[in-house]
């Protein structure tokens, strides 16, 4: 009776290995654990082994059932397998995927966030500010008096004052957000380490590199001993990782009247590769023909400023800069052209 | 400003080549904008900024010149080839009268002389030519002398018509408002109140800073003229000009501060120039009536406090060397005069009339910094301790961040738009345009008005797109300003979309879904509007992230199964109201959620679980009655057979 047990077990496993198909499983399966099956029909005999074995032999012949039942279940399993992977053979695999519905986010957005990582490690934190700001902290708080010819260089979008009891040209659109240092400044005592990314407006025609509206992130930090060489190191490190290890720098000297030594920092054109030229003979005009692109003025806060917020200029000094957002973004993906930022087309808005 | 490289080189050397000396004139602050070849010239156009009025001359250029090329100082001024002067500014012929009232509170200085004789004719070619290349249209010779010596030393002159200034007297006055003022170009003006001018007996002759008067202009029958070289108060020059929207450059100069030790050698140098080319003779003294003498005035650097701004050890001896090739006459404070801490270091310099920009000790940092290169100096990261504590207007990035992805996953892409609107959105918008802040000088008309609402922008961003794409979901997270006046103006960041291809409902969901990220509970209804085949919602973000409640605390599973039903109810109550009543039976029904709608009737899932213990069928059955009981008496609802 073992004996005859065992050989069934043999038997149906090295069938069960051998079978290709599903049908064939089934015949196996028929073959031994059907109602005439091999395995039954010996099912049957257990009551004729004598009793004191009876129940060893039913053990047995138990354990061989699950045998034959599990090998059975894993070759199917296989089988089945083997046969969705030749249903896959039979579709045309290099048809597109069907991609989930998403949307996307924008390049600005992108950018931003990068920034904002960015400064992060080393230590900046976010500050946001209004956009409808006084003209104290637009240009006073920043050493830029009501007739200085810096105001020039950003001329301002006034408010309508009518019906307020607020007089003309005291509230303007901002137009730069450096104007947060102020406000910033004069709440929290030194250290201090601040970006602030916003939009910016100004009295300027619009075209490929100018808008009336555009994106800044300013950045200020203050300390004891905040040195010159600190602000270049930084602008490198940040513009860096923003724009890639071979990105190329280069440093001049400016005037803001908020800044003492004042720095302008320019980065090479990305439309034209530093070339003022495009390859089809015209002149870049994404860089007014330079090879070079203005996006970062900096500089040492003057004390003037620092005095205007109650820290004492000659205990502590920093630095402030504004990194043209709009234009670095324009830069990062050499789009030509600033007012492809505000063009809501989701042909362009789906490149990102 | 333009910058010929055949007149710079007439007062220093240049080794550099052009594009060499292009690229040092931009690192030390003289933007180059554009470098034109010209048949037998190289041209610089420049960018000048608004601290530099000094810049705003040939001569100015130079002396940066000289400091690039690092030449040597000598005498102060003298690495520079000055021009020389011939008169001695006396009289030669009759002197004629002339009477000048002036007051210093607006007229620091008034610098003048009288020339008699003089020929007005065309001028000789190689000045025409030069004032060409400045982008200047030669006029006559007295006209075109006033000019170049503007342009090469800095101090705009005018030279007035003498016979025509009625009885030979000047007066510096402010205006009372109103006056009209005919320009020697002809045009006409209304001048604002306090308007400096000259007027003689008769009329106003000069608008002081900005332009003379065509009254007393010089023209071909001019026998006689008065020559003016004066110090202007920036402010007043910059108010008019601005006001009557009139710039040149002598306004540009003055609006800047003009170089009030400059005079005295602008008169010289015309003087010269005329009686060369005009021929004549000088008629009067000198007149020269000022505030007070302008001299050089002193600044002290300390050599410590220099390296510890500029964050390296630049020798004492290369400052002196910077310091002094800029014409600064930096001298080594010795021994007893160490007047400030033991032991340190102080240059003095003697700061040219030139030099308005340099007022402080940082501003010779500056210049040390500049001449030195930016470009020379090692990068370092900011040393010190990192804040960690909360600044005020602080922003957490990271929750926009999850809220665009959010609305990202859901198909939606993000858009920027301007702030600016114009009065035809506001119009198609239904909005009253009395109600909304206003820009007082707009670019144009198309941006006049502060946005009080994100979906103007939004409403055309979807029909922009229709032509290519056809289903659009847009969204933007900006700011919207609020507010009748500008006492009241409010900016808020409002997050908005438009769909036109998504249900109510699944724009719904998005926004339960990001409401319940933030752990905001609210219903968005009322956000969400139906515009004919579009969806559209606005809420105020900035508001909505106030009532985020970031805390999330873990629950444990339940340790007893839960019984699951579905009932399908027949009413007309609202769904909410379904929800709400079926809810309030039982604390162990822990969820319920609509699962299906057919006809009139929905099909409610519905969990009951009890924490402590297996949940027989005999509790939820006596759970059931007790719901579809109350269902019935307070909505009339049934259950489907």
């Amino acid at each position: 009776m073992e004996e005859e047990l065992m050989q069934i077990k043999n038997s149906a496993v090295s069938m069960i290995i051998e079978a290709t198909d599903q049908k064939e499983l089934e015949e196996i399966k028929l073959q031994f654990l059907g109602r005439s099956g091999k395995l039954t029909s010996l099912f049957k005999e257990i009551t004729k082994v004598p009793i004191e074995r009876r129940r060893e032999v039913g053990q047995l012949a138990n354990d061989v059932k699950n045998i034959i039942e599990e090998t059975l279940r894993l070759a199917q399993d296989k089988v089945s397998d083997q046969e969705s992977q030749s249903r896959k053979e039979s579709i045309d695999v290099t048809a597109p995927g069907i991609k989930p519905p998403i949307g996307h986010i924008h390049p600005m957005t992108q950018v931003l966030y990068d920034v904002v990582d960015i400064f992060k490690k080393i230590g900046f934190q976010v500050a946001d500010g209004p956009e409808i700001e006084s003209d104290y902290y637009n240009f006073e708080a920043l050493n830029i008096a009501k007739d200085h010819p810096a105001r020039d260089t950003q001329q301002t979008l006034y408010l309508d004052t009518r019906n307020s009891k607020i007089n003309p040209g005291e509230i303007i659109l901002r137009t730069q957000t450096s104007a947060m240092q102020g406000r910033v400044m004069e709440k929290v005592k030194p250290p201090v380490r601040v970006i602030v990314p916003g939009k910016n407006f100004r009295y300027e025609q619009v075209d490929a590199s100018h808008g009336f509206e555009f994106w800044q992130v300013e950045g200020f930090m203050v300390d004891e001993n905040v040195r010159l060489t600190d602000l270049f190191g930084t602008i490198d490190y940040v513009l860096k990782k923003l724009m890639g290890e071979s990105t190329k720098l280069k440093f001049a000297t400016t005037n803001f009247p908020f800044v003492e030594p004042g720095v302008d920092t320019y980065i090479e054109c990305t439309v034209c590769k530093g070339k003022a030229r495009l390859p089809d003979g015209q002149g870049c005009s994404f860089c007014k023909h330079s090879g070079w692109s203005e996006i970062m003025p900096a500089g040492m806060i003057h004390p003037n400023v620092l005095k205007a917020v109650g820290y004492d200029s000659q205990k502590v000094s920093g630095f402030a800069f504004a990194i043209g957002l709009s234009r670095l973004v324009t830069l990062r993906y050499q789009m030509d052209d600033l007012r492809l930022l505000t063009n809501p087309d989701l042909r362009i808005l789906n490149q990102f | 400003m333009l910058a010929p490289l055949s007149w710079l080189k007439e007062y220093v050397d240049i080794k550099l080549t052009p594009k060499e000396l292009g690229e040092k004139l931009t690192e030390v602050g003289l933007g180059v904008e554009k470098i034109t070849k010209t048949s037998d010239d190289t041209i610089f156009e420049l960018e000048i900024t608004p601290n530099r009025p000094d810049l705003l001359s040939i001569i100015g250029i130079t002396r940066e010149i000289a400091a690039i090329e690092n030449q040597p100082a000598g005498k102060a001024g003298k690495n520079i080839k000055y021009p020389k002067f011939k008169t001695q500014l006396k009289p030669t012929a009759k002197v004629l009268p002339l009477t000048i009232k002036t007051d210093s509170k607006i007229n620091p200085r008034f610098t003048g002389i009288i020339i008699s004789g003089v020929k007005v004719g065309e001028s000789p070619k190689w000045l025409k030519d030069r004032l060409e290349k400045m982008g200047q249209r030669p006029i006559n010779n007295i006209v075109d002398i006033t000019n170049y010596v503007m342009l090469e030393l800095g101090n705009p002159i005018h030279a007035f018509d003498y016979d025509k200034i009625a009885e030979h007297i000047m007066i510096v006055s402010q205006t009372k408002g109103g006056e009209k003022f005919e320009s020697v170009d002809g045009v006409t003006y209304h001048l604002p109140k306090d308007t400096v001018v000259i007027s003689d007996k008769e009329k106003i002759i000069d608008l002081c800073g900005i332009k003379g008067g065509r009254n007393t202009g010089t023209y071909e029958d001019t026998k006689t003229i008065f020559i003016r070289v004066p110090v202007e108060i920036s402010n007043l020059i910059r108010r008019t000009s601005l006001s009557l929207g009139l710039r040149s450059e002598a306004s540009s100069i003055f609006e800047r501060g003009v170089n009030a030790g400059g005079t005295i050698d602008a008169l010289k140098r015309t003087v010269d120039l005329v009686l060369e080319l005009a021929g004549g003779e000088v008629a009067s003294e000198l007149y020269d009536i000022k505030k007070e003498y302008f001299k050089p005035w002193k600044l002290e650097l300390r050599v410590k406090r220099l390296n510890q701004i500029l964050g390296i050890e630049i020798p004492t001896k290369k400052i002196l060397e910077i310091l002094g090739s800029l014409n600064l006459s930096p001298i080594h404070l010795p021994g007893e005069r160490k007047r400030h801490l033991e032991g340190e270091t102080v240059i003095e310099c003697a700061i040219p009339t030139y030099r308005n920009d340099l007022k402080i000790e940082e501003d010779l940092i500056e210049e040390i910094a500049r001449i030195y290169g930016y470009n020379n100096f090692p990068k370092t990261m900011p040393g010190g301790t990192i804040p960690t504590k909360q600044i005020p207007y602080f922003k957490d990035y990271r929750l926009d961040e999850k809220v665009k992805n959010i609305l990202k996953a859901s198909g939606f892409s993000e858009i920027y738009t301007y702030s600016l609107i114009s009065e035809k959105d506001l119009i198609e918008a239904g909005i009253n345009s009395q109600n909304v802040l206003r820009v007082d000088n707009p670019v144009s008309r198309d941006f006049e008005y502060l946005r009080p609402t994100l979906k103007t922008n939004l409403l055309k961003a979807l029909s922009q797109n229709k032509s290519n794409f056809e289903k659009i979901n847009l969204f933007e997270l900006g700011k919207v300003y609020n507010g009748k006046n500008l006492d009241e103006a409010e900016e808020n960041y409002f997050l908005s979309g438009i769909s036109n291809s998504k249900s109510y409902f699944e724009v719904k969901g998005m926004l339960e879904k990001i409401f319940e990220d933030l752990g905001i509970k609210e219903d968005p209804t009322r956000y969400i509007e139906i515009l004919n085949e579009r969806i559209f919602f606005e809420l105020n973000y900035s508001e909505l992230i106030k009532k985020i409640n970031p805390d999330k605390k873990f629950i444990p599973l339940p340790k007893y199964p839960p019984i699951v039903e579905d009932l399908s109810i027949i009413s007309d109550a609202k769904t909410s109201e379904i929800i709400d009543e079926i809810k309030k039976q039982s604390s162990i029904i822990v969820n319920v959620s609509l699962l299906d709608q057919f006809e009139d009737s929905r099909t409610f899932h519905i969990v009951y679980q009890d924490e402590n213990k297996n949940l027989t069928g005999e509790e939820v059955a006596k759970i059931r009655e007790k719901l579809l009981k109350s269902l019935k008496e307070k909505f009339t609802a049934r259950l489907r057979e």
